[in-house]
């Protein structure tokens, strides 16, 4: 059940969620700011690995983005993998906002992290 | 037999709290509020995790700001405090992430849009957001 939590004058637009994905409670909070998404996903109680995605102002027609881990893992790629994946999804809906996405996760399973992107794109954004 | 019965129902009810509680320090609770003084409107976002602590402040925009993490360094009393994404050049609530963390022990992650050189505004933010975070009970008053 996804709930809207800010009070309407409040600049920063939130969502929050908690669902099950592979056995596992998860919550997962969106905030909107005016240049950056930041979605939290957590199991583990805490933020985990934290990741910055960008799309990059570029000549060509296609975007390109840019993914980096700023906290945490860094060897990890199907958490990058993820963060590609949500940042195509917010380009693809005409925001050039940032995302910031922080993975505090029991598993980094394929399973797991497709339930995620999927959580995220079909209920929050 | 009734005294019995009594003592059963009381050790249920205790197990139910218990339960209650356990849930309620699980559950993700987010908190919103804004100050207006002078010319300036501050923003504050605090999320709390079960561990952790998300915390944005922003100066007048709902922009993000820089990103910073810090957090109490065992076994001494220092505090370990880095920037994720901007806070290069300008540390404006790199300070903040820092003291915060000296004073509460929490383990902090922070957002921060306040610009540079603002040292007023940035005690003040430092100041309400500590209020509010001993307000919500999230941390007990060092004495």
């Amino acid at each position: 059940m996804a709930m809207e939590t800010s009070d309407p004058l409040f600049p920063v637009r939130q969502t929050t969620l908690c669902l099950d994905i592979q056995g596992n409670k998860t919550d997962i909070i969106v905030s909107s700011y005016e240049d950056h998404f930041l979605v939290i996903v957590t199991q583990i109680g805490s933020m985990g690995t934290i990741l910055h995605a960008r799309k990059e102002e570029g000549v060509s027609i296609d975007p390109t983005f840019n993914v980096a881990v700023v906290f945490g893992k860094r060897d990890e790629p199907m958490l990058a993998a993820c963060a590609r994946k949500l940042i195509e999804h917010i380009s693809n809906s005409g925001s050039s906002k940032a995302l910031v996405l922080s993975l505090g996760l029991r598993d980094h399973s394929m399973g797991t992290l497709k339930g995620i992107v999927s959580a995220v794109i079909e209920k929050l954004f | 037999m009734n005294s019995n019965g009594g003592v059963e129902i009381a050790n249920q009810s205790m197990n139910e709290l218990s339960i209650k509680e356990q849930e309620s320090d699980e559950s993700v609770q987010v908190t919103c509020f804004s100050e207006f003084s002078d010319d300036v409107t501050l923003h504050f976002q605090i999320i709390r995790l079960h561990k952790q602590i998300y915390a944005w402040i922003g100066c007048n925009s709902a922009k993000f700001g820089h990103l910073y993490a810090a957090a109490p360094t065992r076994p001494s009393n220092n505090v370990s405090v880095t920037s994720l994404i901007g806070g290069d050049s300008d540390n404006t609530g790199l300070g903040i992430a820092r003291r915060l963390v000296l004073k509460t022990g929490l383990n902090i992650v922070l957002a921060c849009n306040i610009p540079k050189n603002s040292p007023m505004l940035e005690a003040k933010a430092e100041k309400k957001l500590m209020e509010k975070l001993i307000s919500l009970g999230y941390i007990m008053r060092k004495i």
